[in-house]
C-alpha cells in the first residue's frame, strides 16, 4: 500500500490549511446569513404582488406591451444565449433520433428523444419570443462553445450509452445556465421564464442518469414506461439526483451564444 | 494497515487516505465556489442597497433611483389593488386578500414569510418520507422496491439540506427556526400518509409534494425581492423536480410531463400557522 511514503509534517500542514479554508468560508457564510436576515422588509408581501407579476407574464403574452423598456442588454443575451443552446439540443436529439441504434432501439428511449426534441423547441421559441420582444434578434444558431464538443464527440458515439452520455452534458448545462441566469436578468418576467425551463432540463438529466444506469447495469430492459419497480436496482432510486443544490458552475456565460 | 512517521501513526491505509482525500477535495470544488458565490451575491446586493439608500437625497443619480423605486412601488400598489387576477398566477392555497393572510403578528414577514414558507414544506418531505420509510420497515407497505427505499433516503437527507439551508436564513435574520410543520394542511397530508398501504399510495403522495415545494420555488424566484433568496430558490427547484421525475418514472408516468414547469400546485404563504 506504500504507507512508508507517507510526509507527515505535510499531511498536517495540509489540514490546517484546510480547517483554516473551512473556518473563512463558514465565517463569511455566517456574515452573510446574518447580513441578508437584516435587510428583510419589501415594499409588499410576495403573494399579494404574485398575482401581478404572474398576470403579467401568464401563457403565451410572456413578455407584453412595454417589455423592451424592462428588459436589459443582458437580458437580450441571455435569452440569445439560452435559445442557442436549445438550438445546438433540438439539433443533437434530432440527429440522434435517426441513428439506427437509436431508430431501431428502445422504444421508450426514442420516444424520450422525439418528446425531449419537441420540448427543447418550445424552449428556443420562447426565449427567442422573449429575445425579440424586447428588442434584441432571434438566435437560430447553436451554442457554438458547445457545438465543437458536440462536433469533437460525434465520431466516437457508436451506442446509445453514448448518445445518453452527450445529452446529459448538455442538459446539465442548460439547467445550470438557466439556474444561474434567473439571478443575472433583471426582468422578473425573465426570471420566470429561466426558473420555469430550468427544473424541466434538470429533470430530462434526471431521466437521462437513470437510464444511463440500467444501460450500465444490464437492465436495459427496465427502462420502460411503466416499468416493473420492483425489479429497478437500489441505485436507480438515487442516481437522478445526486445534488441537493442544482450547482451553476458549468454554467455559460450571457454572452457565450448572443448574437453579434 | 497503518503507518507510523514522526510522533504518530496514522491509523488508516495510504489508499483510503487518498480516496478520503480525493473526497473531501470533490466536496470542496463542489461546495466552495458556491457559496463563496452566494456570499459574495449577498454582500453585493447588500452594498447595492446600502449605495442607494445612502445617496437617494445626495444626488441626481441617486434621486433617480429613489423615483423609480417609489414608481415601481406605487406600480405594484395600484395593480394590486385590481381585482383582475390571471387563472394559475397566485399559488393554490392562496386567498389574495387580508383575511387569508397570516397573521398580522407573525414572526415571518416579507421575503422572511417564504423562508419560513420554504423551511416548513422542507420539514413536512423530510417528515413524510420519514414516516413511509418508518411504515416500511415495520411492513405496512407490503414489499418495498430496494429502489424505492434508497429513493425516499436520499430525497429525505436533501430535504433536510434544504431545510437546514432555509433555517439558517432565519436564525441569522434573528428569527427563530423552524423544526415542524407550520401548515395548515399538514393534518390532511399526515392523515393521507397514514391511509396508504401500498408503497404506490406513498408515491404518489411524495409526488404532490414535491410538485408543491418545486412550483412553490418557481413562484418564489420572481416574488422575492432578495437575491440571495432568488438564488436560493432557484438552485432547489431542479431539485425538487428531478425528485418528481423519478417518482413518475416509478409510478409508470412520464418522467417530464410539462414542457415548462407550471406554477398552479405551488403553496402559499396562507398555509403557515404562525
Amino acid at each position: 500500500m506504500g504507507e512508508e511514503h507517507l510526509d507527515t509534517r505535510l499531511l498536517a500542514e495540509l489540514t490546517e490549511q484546510s480547517q483554516d479554508l473551512n473556518s473563512d468560508a463558514l465565517r463569511i457564510t455566517r456574515e452573510s446569513l446574518v447580513e441578508y436576515g437584516q435587510q428583510q422588509e419589501p415594499v409588499r408581501r410576495w403573494w399579494q404582488r404574485g398575482s401581478v407579476l404572474a398576470g403579467a407574464v401568464g401563457g403565451a403574452a410572456l413578455l407584453g406591451v412595454g417589455r423592451a423598456a424592462a428588459a436589459s442588454s443582458v437580458d437580450v443575451q441571455a435569452l440569445q444565449t439560452a435559445a442557442s443552446i436549445e438550438n445546438l439540443a433540438v439539433s443533437v436529439y434530432t440527429t440522434a433520433a435517426g441513428l439506427s441504434f437509436i431508430k431501431d432501439g428502445n422504444k421508450t428511449v426514442a420516444a424520450f428523444i422525439a418528446k425531449t426534441t419537441t420540448q427543447h423547441t418550445a424552449h428556443g421559441q420562447a426565449f427567442n419570443a422573449a429575445a425579440t420582444q424586447a428588442g434584441g434578434k432571434a438566435q437560430t444558431a447553436p451554442d457554438p462553445k458547445y457545438l465543437a464538443v458536440v462536433k469533437k464527440m460525434l465520431p466516437s458515439i457508436t451506442t446509445p450509452a453514448d448518445v445518453v452520455k452527450l445529452a446529459i452534458t448538455l442538459e446539465d448545462v442548460a439547467a445550470q445556465t438557466y439556474t444561474s441566469y434567473v439571478s443575472k436578468v433583471s426582468d422578473p418576467a425573465l426570471r420566470k421564464l429561466f426558473a420555469s425551463v430550468a427544473p424541466v432540463e434538470a429533470q430530462h438529466r434526471s431521466t437521462l442518469l437513470a437510464v444511463q444506469a440500467l444501460l450500465a447495469g444490464g437492465g436495459a430492459a427496465l427502462i420502460a414506461i411503466p416499468t416493473d419497480a420492483a425489479k429497478l436496482p437500489a441505485a436507480a432510486g438515487s442516481v437522478g439526483f445526486p445534488d441537493s443544490f442544482y450547482s451553476t458552475s458549468m454554467a455559460s456565460p450571457v454572452t457565450e451564444g448572443a448574437v453579434q | 494497515m497503518s503507518s507510523a512517521k514522526g510522533s504518530w501513526e496514522l491509523p488508516i491505509s495510504e489508499g483510503e487516505l487518498s480516496r478520503l482525500t480525493g473526497e473531501l477535495d470533490e466536496a470542496h470544488q463542489e461546495y466552495l465556489p458556491r457559496m463563496q458565490a452566494a456570499a459574495a451575491d449577498l454582500g453585493q446586493e447588500l452594498r447595492d442597497t446600502g449605495a442607494v439608500r445612502e445617496s437617494r437625497f445626495a444626488s441626481r443619480r441617486g434621486f433617480l433611483l429613489g423615483a423609480g423605486g417609489v414608481a415601481a412601488a406605487l406600480t405594484l400598489a395600484a395593480c394590486s389593488s385590481s381585482t383582475k387576477t390571471t387563472a394559475g398566477a397566485s399559488p393554490s392555497g392562496s386567498a389574495m386578500s387580508p383575511s387569508g393572510s397570516p397573521s398580522a403578528s407573525s414572526l415571518y414577514t416579507g421575503d422572511l414569510q417564504v423562508v419560513a414558507l420554504a423551511t416548513a414544506l422542507e420539514n413536512q418531505a423530510v417528515g413524510a418520507y420519514g414516516a413511509a420509510l418508518a411504515a416500511a420497515k415495520a411492513g405496512k407497505l407490503g414489499s418495498v422496491p430496494p429502489a424505492v427505499a434508497t429513493f425516499a433516503t436520499t430525497a429525505m437527507s436533501q430535504h433536510t439540506d434544504h431545510a437546514k439551508a432555509w433555517n439558517a436564513v432565519l436564525t441569522g435574520a434573528g428569527k427563530p427556526a423552524i423544526t415542524g410543520v407550520p401548515l395548515s394542511n399538514q393534518p390532511a397530508t399526515l392523515k393521507a400518509l397514514g391511509a396508504v398501504t401500498n408503497v404506490g399510495g406513498v408515491a404518489q403522495l411524495a409526488l404532490e409534494l414535491e410538485n408543491q415545494a418545486a412550483q412553490t420555488y418557481l413562484f418564489a424566484t420572481y416574488n422575492v425581492t432578495s437575491a440571495g433568496g432568488i438564488a436560493t430558490a432557484a438552485s432547489i427547484a431542479p431539485v425538487e423536480a428531478m425528485h418528481a421525475a423519478i417518482l413518475n418514472f416509478v409510478l409508470g408516468q412520464y418522467p417530464v410531463p410539462d414542457d415548462f414547469l407550471p406554477v398552479d400546485k405551488a403553496a402559499s404563504p396562507t398555509l403557515l400557522t404562525i
